[in-house]
């Protein structure tokens, strides 16, 4: 039975690295990219992580990885992977580590920290051509301390700080379009519920060496307001609608993975999300709804062209 | 000075039914302590709540460790020794548990010294239930303390629920005075406990520690996945169980799905749940192309095995 999994790249493994016994919330997106990343990654992993939701797993005597990780300030992971990164260098060159123990760093963070307060550091990182990997699970908000709005927050949603009748007033920043401006050795967004895409992209990003972007659409149950079971459901309306484009950045050009045809009415994937029931209760907010579908059009009308 | 406390699992309002009655008090005229237990607030985690209101100045600081009232949103927390819920019950505390096991059932389980009741509120992982879930306990303490008025419960839940719109607002009302009206003849029953003196304080228990060398003293975890010690499975109100006659054994959707990778698949390409650790989030279920992992309540499945 087994050699029918669907294989590509390869099977998809059944036993997980990610330990469990995380403090997570059930249900969460972030998590589940993680435990799917990890896998592919392997167990030659250290991740630099700076604060949020998953900072929470490492809580000393407990954590679910199999090998290092360390904490870092909110603005600080990719010079803490800078640190990480040489120093195994250093160890590799002087002979003091085994070069089949080199391992891949991974800077693993929030939204917050890498659309808003981290985003300096990792600029300079591309520029310096850090080799590393930088892993974004995007809740579009400070999930860890209540879902305060961040630069990653779409349009018109409900946030601890956005609390008015249409929700947060400003647009979803670019992130993909940033690192991909820093022509990186590799930039991708996916979605714990496409787990194909996400694992060639994760192959992808594990053979390439420089500054890498696997960016995560990470549904929050606690903080996007909807029933943990809903996880999936929600991350594969967010592709099919179209407001969440998979695509890679690999030798100076911007595929889509994913092309979705027909696309679904963006409503379909608002509506299921507490943090946008006001653009239909008590009264439908047709301009808003029209304005996030016309910009989600327009996006697509420029791919397709 | 009232010192109350409220228990539920992270998502059941718990925080808010805090919210709402310190509101609530305050409106009537108290000085108010409320607070959420800070910590890894996670759905479906254990957690509390507390509050404190007295008509003077409140200079206790610190978690409620004699309550006068425990309320529960969840029922089977109460034999979750982890949970807290019972620490500190003394002969006049009031316990008031949202189970739809009847109150004398539960008066013969805990036999505990105080009043016990229960508020038959329909099942806790419906999620039409847990929406209200919050206001409908603090309606119910409201009642319980016997000093706050109806218009103070009513405002209360106007301020704090703002953010909910005006409908779910005045659901929000309908339901905790519901809970207010049924209570009664209950009014009043909660007491203002003794005042703790001094003399009976009881210090912490101290541990003396050796001094240890920075290898063994400082927080480095050196063994693989160590948060498998954390029981995460307690967090479950509902099981999910594979029905392996419907069962396709494609195995690599439900466990790479799983945000906690709970699930691995044994030599015969079944999947297998990892119940110490499975935090009930109900992605596999919702998953399953096949339709074979059934859900049952946590209480049924544990009586059966
Ligand atoms: C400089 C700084 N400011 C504020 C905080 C408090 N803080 C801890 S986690 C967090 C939210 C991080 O948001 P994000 O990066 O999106 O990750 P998430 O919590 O959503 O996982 C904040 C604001 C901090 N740790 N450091
Ligand atoms: S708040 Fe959201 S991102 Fe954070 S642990 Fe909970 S579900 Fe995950
Ligand atoms: S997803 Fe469903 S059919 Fe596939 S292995 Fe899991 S339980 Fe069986
Ligand atoms: S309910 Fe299913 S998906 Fe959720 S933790 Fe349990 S096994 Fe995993």
């Amino acid at each position: 039975m087994r050699d029918k999994k669907p294989s590509f790249p390869k099977p998809l493994p059944s036993t997980h690295l990610l330990g469990t016994g995380t403090p997570m919330c059930a249900g969460c997106g972030g998590l589940q990219v993680l435990h799917e990343i990890y896998d592919l990654l392997g167990p030659k992993t250290v991740f630099v992580n700076a604060a949020g939701c998953l900072t929470l797993l490492a809580v000393y005597p407990f954590t679910p990885f199999r090998g290092g990780w360390l904490y870092t300030a909110m603005a600080a992971a990719p010079a803490g992977a800078q640190g990480v990164r040489d120093a195994l260098d250093i160890l590799v060159r002087q002979g003091r580590l085994p070069p089949e123990e080199n391992l891949e760093v991974v800077a693993l963070t929030g939204d917050g920290a890498a659309y808003g307060m981290g985003l300096s550091a990792t600029s300079s990182a591309i520029e310096r051509g850090l080799d590393f990997l930088y892993l974004c699970y995007d809740n579009e908000g400070y999930g860890n301390t209540g879902q305060q709005y961040s630069e990653a927050t779409p349009h018109a949603a409900r946030t601890a700080t956005s609390g008015g009748p249409r929700g947060f007033m400003g647009y979803k920043k670019d992130l993909f379009a940033i690192w991909a401006a820093h022509r990186p050795a590799y930039a991708a967004t996916v979605a714990g519920a496409e787990m194909l895409d996400l694992a060639r992209k994760a192959e992808k990003a594990k053979s390439l060496r420089g500054p890498r972007l696997i960016l995560a659409l990470a549904p929050c149950p606690t903080g996007w307001d909807f029933d943990p079971q809903d996880t999936v459901e929600i991350g594969r309306l967010a592709v099919k609608t179209g407001i969440w484009p998979l695509k890679e950045y690999v030798d100076g050009r911007v595929v889509h993975t994913k092309i979705p045809r027909p696309r679904l009415p963006v409503e379909e994937y608002l509506k299921r999300q507490g943090r946008f029931a006001h653009l239909f209760e008590p009264v439908r907010q047709e301009e808003l709804l029209k304005e996030i579908q016309a910009q989600v059009d327009a996006y697509w009308a420029r791919v397709e062209s | 000075m009232y010192r109350l406390r409220f228990h539920g699992r992270g998502g059941q309002g718990i925080k808010t039914a805090g919210r709402i009655l310190g509101t609530a008090f305050f409106r009537a005229g108290f000085e108010v302590q409320d607070a959420p237990r800070y910590g890894a607030e996670r759905r479906g985690a254990p957690i509390f709540a507390y509050v404190r209101a007295a008509r003077r100045p409140i200079g206790e600081r610190g978690i409620i460790r004699r309550p006068d009232l425990v309320a529960v949103a969840d029922d089977t927390l109460v034999t979750i020794p982890a949970a807290g819920v019972l620490a500190g019950v003394a002969p006049h505390t009031v316990l008031l548990l949202s189970s739809s096991t009847p109150a004398e059932v539960w008066r013969e389980r805990l036999q505990l010294p105080g009043l016990l009741l229960t508020l038959p509120l329909g099942e806790v992982w419906e999620a039409a239930a847990v929406r209200f879930l919050g206001a409908t306990l603090a309606g119910a303490a409201a009642r319980l303390v016997g000093v706050i008025p109806r218009e103070a419960l009513v405002e209360a839940i106007a301020e704090e629920l703002a953010h909910l719109g005006p409908s779910l607002t005045t659901e929000n009302q309908v339901r905790a005075l519901a809970a207010f009206d049924l209570l009664a003849e209950h009014a009043g029953c909660v007491s203002e406990g003794p005042e703790p003196s001094a003399a009976a304080y009881e210090p912490p228990r101290w541990v003396e520690l050796a001094p240890e060398g920075a290898d063994l003293a400082a927080p480095a975890i050196h063994l693989p996945a160590t948060s498998e010690a954390v029981p995460t499975g307690l967090w479950r109100v509902v099981r999910p169980l594979v029905d392996r006659s419907r069962c396709r054994r494609c195995a690599w959707i439900c466990s790479t799905l799983c945000p906690d990778g709970t699930i691995s698949v044994d030599g015969d390409g079944f999947p297998v749940i990892d119940y110490q650790h499975c935090k009930g989030c109900l992605v596999c279920a919702a998953s399953c192309p096949a339709r074979a992992i059934r859900v049952v309540p946590e209480r049924q499945a544990a009586r059966v095995g």
